[in-house]
């Protein structure tokens, strides 16, 4: 909203400079979003009177002029502009005058003939967007006055940003009743006058109200005889000051009030009202009207309207209706001041997506003790401006009074809530200057009653908030609380999550952070299985590509491979949620997930490194980190998964339940991604791991006594899973064998081609004492045996 | 004998002198002093010799195989020496030439400044709390006296899941969920995503936000302004201006929004703070009674504040990120910067 501080000081005297009056609006909460000095560069320009006009003898396009400035001898101007005549006022700018923007007007030579100045057009002192010709002035501007003044340019304007609670603040009365309210001085409302005829609005007119609880009050006035004309300049400039359009001087006094009251009016062509009344009712379901904007609306009966004898006339309080527009032809003028309830305008503007300025106004809650006093300011300004009679009274139909709230304030209360003892009669005063009037009172407390425009206060720490505000929040000490816990326990995986982050940004890992939104039909292309397409679904998606929520990470691991393709190595995670809809609740689940992606090389391309691939290894290496740092046990299995490499793709499971994947992506896909074929992903279940981090790190005994090694090599069948080893391995050794370390695995030439040598490193150790050959030759022959006997291994 | 045994002295001493290398050493020891050496095959004939003559030939044997050990222990540490310097010769690299590694990782920028910001608020005695991102209506609204035709509901553009159920559009509604599970006192902060409908150079239709909560008997305003103080001076630096100004949330009564003197010009007025020398970057305010009623919380007895800024924009602030959409593109030349 803008606002012009010229005529926010017509309705009180501000003590302060601008600057300081727009720091001290922000600390009392009106945010100034900029502040404009419309006339800040502008110099040495005035009113000039056009006393002559020849032709340039030089060139057809340009006169020159004499104008009058008020001083010395009329100046000789050179001039390109054809919308003037002799006896025109129009801004000149002599010689040294500056124009916005910086730019310098000096005497100078045009075709031979010397121009003393410039006259000026709307567009070159920015009061008109653009203009065809030189700015031609009112006949009554007086010649030599700075244009400044004339123009209204030495004034500053204020663009204000009003929160939702403070409708009261979006009009030029209520700002001034603020501020007034703190710095202490006068409010000066204008004052009203006009004349009424003999004749009562009661015998043209009539309001009838049909949904009270939608319209606690309406009232009107008839003004007949009225002659519609453009508005005078000074109404104009206003208009124009807060961006509007001046249309007539009608629809404009009726904008005017609104700017200045706050409260929004609507002039209604009486003589096309169907027998020249006015019935507020709710629409009937499927009625029509056409709004002044050329829409043609289908009501309902949630919708109120401003309807005559037959139909509807106007949206209550958002748009009025084409059927009944004032124009050109206009002679009797019903004009409508009323309240409409907040909620109801609210939801019927939402419907039609109107939310006029109207709309917006009476959502926030208009003043429903200014509805007559807002008729009248306008009724005398269509006296003034359109001439026109006045019928006598005012049809003030009112079936619904509203209760002003009475709220109590404790003065303690204050000081608990805000930390600062702040005086009681500063408390009270606050108050009372903000309008509210003492209901009843003692020593400890004091009963408000809230004025009409607040429709925000209704309790104790509304009033403390005023309080604090004139206060000054500024003036409120900084203290650092005691904070106490009661002991309840609301996240336990934040740091877990971090101590994975951490983990892999250690092995040179680099984080991901993706919109968790995603499109089924990617995740189709993807070969993703029927369960990730199970998917939250948005009733108002950004786009198809962001029309649901993932299931999983690997698509966006996959975009990030898409994106950074010219890379020649990457290695990347992201840590998120993915969401699981839930038939038996409301709300999805929500499980952490981890995505892993590495791709290209395996090194990065540096003087002492060869240019290995990564492989399948390399990724499983960090899965077993992360699940042994995590002290997670876990099996692996092969895993069928289309999106993965058949041979080259596992599942990680925990007592058969999968805890995550990891695979190499299959060639086809790689191959319409455009990505690497080199790249491996896996994605873990953050939540499933969690739950079974269970064992604590207990500390073993690090044995005094020294171990023994022992290799062996063996020839097996190729197809035989090492694991398989291991797992038969297990229980052998007696305590003694500490460790086995696959040291090699061989297939080639060497070894015959269904075979393949396994080479195995055993370490053995005692916690008691230094173990004898013999004794751990026994353990060694049992270990071959049973190779031999369940693997039919040959010994190498 | 004696001469014998005078000959192998000058034969060993000249080719302790000549040797140059410890190895060589080793066999000289072996030939003279070994098991089988020179000086044993003389001493195994002393047997020969008259008892007289025994002790007097054994002590020279004895003096010459002492002279012979410390030669030899002499020259070994010369010849030692030799060889390391031979070594550190033979061993001179380039050291120029870059380390061998993999490159370090990178958190994501948004994660180190949540690490941060959390870790700050954890020392002043905060804990992390957590709730869903896909969240119904009643407590990302309704339970936070946001009503259905709450005007404060425009600012929100909501994506909506279906009836009741929409995308959490800030982390407030945690604030109740802890507020159920326990009685006061509470103290929790809450990192988490948020949805908006809204996507351009400067919106992000995801992003992140903090939310603070402290409810106890006697918390206060200028509990709020001197925790937010706190906090600020110790994420942005002590020279850092921090002011408070009323604002409007329906959750919160009074309520204020925060400022902190630019980053960027300091104060002077700059495009980024639009010429004021403030930026905007958090809300603040007392817990309002209606949330503490559907909270179940006494308003006599209880009270607290709540804050709640964008991550993403303090990341943006304190890295002069210039584009919010930056932080989501996973570019990896972005991300390696951090
Ligand atoms: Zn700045």
């Amino acid at each position: 909203m803008k606002i012009s501080l010229n005529w926010l000081k017509e309705y009180c005297n501000l003590p302060v400079s601008f600057k300081e009056l727009a720091e001290q609006m922000t600390m009392l909460g009106i945010e100034i979003e900029s502040i404009e000095e419309p006339g800040k560069e502008i110099e040495n320009i005035f009113v000039g009177k056009i006393l002559d006009i020849q032709q340039h003898p030089q060139a057809d396009k340009l006169v020159v002029c004499k104008t009058d400035i008020g001083k010395g001898e009329p100046l000789q101007i050179i001039c390109g502009a054809k919308n003037m005549k002799v006896g025109d006022k129009v801004p000149t700018a002599i010689d040294g005058a500056t124009l916005p923007g910086g730019f310098k007007i000096t005497r100078r030579k045009m075709r031979g003939i010397e121009s003393f100045g410039m006259m000026c057009s709307g567009a070159e002192l920015k009061v008109e967007e653009d203009s065809e010709g030189l700015l031609i002035l009112h006949p009554d501007m007086p010649i030599g006055e700075d244009i400044k003044k004339v123009l209204g340019l030495d004034d500053i304007i204020f663009e204000i940003e009003i929160t939702p609670n403070r409708g009261d603040w979006a009009s030029y009365i209520g700002l001034a009743r603020e501020l007034s309210a703190y710095y202490n001085v006068p409010l000066t409302l204008p004052k009203i006058e006009f004349i009424e005829e003999e004749k009562t609005v009661s015998s043209v007119s009539s309001v009838t109200i049909e949904c009270p609880d939608y319209c606690p009050r309406y009232s009107g006035r008839v003004i007949q005889n009225v002659r519609i004309s453009s508005s005078p300049d000074w109404l104009a400039r206003k208009l124009m000051s807060a961006g509007q359009r001046p249309i007539n001087n009608i629809v404009d006094i009726t904008n005017f009030v609104l700017l200045e009251t706050g409260h929004p009016l609507h002039a209604f062509d009486l003589d096309k009202l169907n027998e020249n009344r006015i019935v507020v009712r709710l629409a009937k379901d499927g009625e029509e009207i056409r709004t002044l904007d050329g829409e043609l609306r289908t009501l309902n009966s949630n919708q109120m309207i401003i309807a005559d004898a037959i139909k509807p006339q106007a949206l209550a309080g958002i748009m009025g209706g084409a059927d009944s527009e004032v124009d050109n032809g206009t002679v009797n003028v019903f004009l409508e001041s009323a309240y409409f309830d907040p909620v109801s305008i609210r939801r019927t503007a939402r419907h039609h997506n109107l939310l006029t300025e109207a709309a917006q106004h009476f959502q926030r809650g208009a003043d429903l003790e200014m509805v007559v006093w807002a008729l009248n300011r306008a009724t005398a300004l269509i006296q003034e401006l359109a001439g026109g009679e006045v019928l006598k009274g005012v049809l003030d139909e009112y079936p619904k009074k509203i209760e002003r709230k009475t709220v109590k304030l404790r003065y303690k209360r204050t000081e608990k809530r805000t930390g600062v003892d702040i005086d009681k009669n500063f408390q009270k005063s606050t108050m009372t200057k903000l309008g509210f009037t003492i209901k009843d009172e003692n020593e400890e407390e004091v009963f408000f009653t809230v004025p009409s425009w607040r429709h925000d206060v209704s309790l104790e720490e509304d009033l403390i908030e005023e309080i604090a505000r004139f206060y000054g929040y500024d003036k409120i000490p900084n203290t650092i609380p005691k904070i106490r816990q009661s002991g309840a326990v609301f996240d336990t995986t934040f740091k877990k999550t971090h101590r994975i982050r951490e983990l892999l940004v250690h092995k040179g890992f680099t984080e991901c952070y993706s919109w968790t939104f995603s499109n089924p039909d990617i995740m189709k292309q993807l070969k993703f299985s029927e369960d990730y397409l199970n998917m939250v679904f948005l009733q108002n998606p950004l786009s198809k590509n962001l029309s649901t929520l993932r299931t999983t990470i690997i698509p966006n691991l996959l975009t990030t491979a898409q994106k950074n393709h010219l890379e020649d190595t990457l290695s990347v995670f992201e840590i998120g949620p993915v969401f699981i809809p839930d038939v038996k609740n409301l709300l999805p689940n929500e499980p952490q997930k981890i995505g892993i992606l590495i791709s290209g090389i395996a090194h990065p391309r540096l003087w002492c490194y060869d240019r290995r691939q990564y492989d399948f290894f390399d990724l499983k290496g960090v899965i077993e980190d992360i699940l042994n740092e995590l002290q997670i046990t876990y099996r692996v299995q092969r895993l069928e998964f289309p999106l993965f490499h058949s041979g080259q793709s596992m599942r990680i499971t925990n007592q058969n339940d999968e805890l995550g994947i990891v695979g190499k992506i299959s060639p086809k896909i790689a191959h319409e991604l455009e990505i690497n074929e080199n790249t491996y992903i896996s994605e873990l279940n953050l939540e499933k791991i969690f739950k079974i981090i269970s064992k604590k790190k207990l500390y073993k005994t690090i044995s005094e006594f020294p171990s023994t090694s022992r290799d062996l090599s063996i020839l097996v069948k190729r197809t035989l899973p090492v694991s398989d080893i291991f797992i038969s391995l297990k229980s052998i050794g007696e305590g003694i064998l500490q460790k086995i370390e696959l040291f090699d695995v061989y297939t080639g030439e060497q070894v015959p081609k269904d075979k393949k040598s396994v080479a195995l490193g055993f370490t053995f150790c005692s916690e008691e004492r230094t173990l004898t050959d013999s004794e751990i030759d026994a353990v060694m022959k049992q270990i071959i045996e049973k190779l031999q006997k369940q693997f039919d291994a040959q010994i190498r | 004998m004696i001469e014998e045994l005078e000959q192998i002295k000058e034969s060993a001493l000249q080719k302790i002198k000549e040797s140059d290398s410890t190895d060589f050493l080793e066999q000289i020891r072996v030939e003279f002093l070994g098991k089988k050496g020179k000086i044993t095959e003389v001493l195994k004939k002393l047997g020969s010799l008259s008892p007289e003559e025994r002790p007097k030939i054994g002590n020279i044997a004895n003096e010459i195989k002492n002279i012979i050990t410390n030669n030899i222990q002499q020259q070994y540490q010369v010849v030692l020496e030799k060889e390391f310097q031979k070594k550190i010769e033979q061993e001179q690299i380039d050291i120029t030439l870059p380390g061998r590694t993999y490159g370090n990782g990178h958190m994501h920028v948004i994660n180190q400044v949540m690490n941060e910001i959390t870790s700050i608020f954890i020392q002043m005695g905060f804990q992390v709390a957590s709730g869903p991102e896909v969240e119904t209506e009643y407590y990302n609204f309704e339970s936070l006296n946001t009503p259905e035709d709450h005007p404060a509901r425009d600012v929100h553009d909501t994506f909506y899941i279906k009836p009741g159920v929409v995308l959490r559009t800030h982390t407030s509604p945690v604030q109740m969920r802890v507020m159920e599970k326990t009685k006061p006192p509470v103290a929790v902060i809450v990192p988490g995503r948020v949805y908006r409908v809204d996507n351009d150079a400067s919106h992000s239709p995801m992003f992140n936000q903090m939310e603070g909560l402290l409810v106890d008997e006697d918390i206060t305003f200028a509990d709020l302004k001197g925790t937010l103080m706190y906090f600020v001076h110790n994420f942005f630096g002590k020279d850092t201006a921090v002011r408070f100004r009323p604002h409007y949330f329906p959750f919160t009564e009074p309520s204020a929004e925060m400022d902190i003197s630019c980053t960027v010009c300091k104060g002077k007025g700059c495009r980024v703070c639009k010429q004021s020398g403030w930026l905007e970057i958090l809300g603040c305010g007392m817990v309002h009674p209606k949330v503490f009623q559907y909270a179940g919380y006494d308003n006599e007895k209880y009270q607290g504040y709540a804050f709640g800024f964008g991550i993403d924009r303090m990341a943006m602030l304190k890295f002069a990120i210039p584009s919010i959409n930056l932080l989501f593109e996973n570019n990896i030349k972005f991300l390696e910067q951090f």
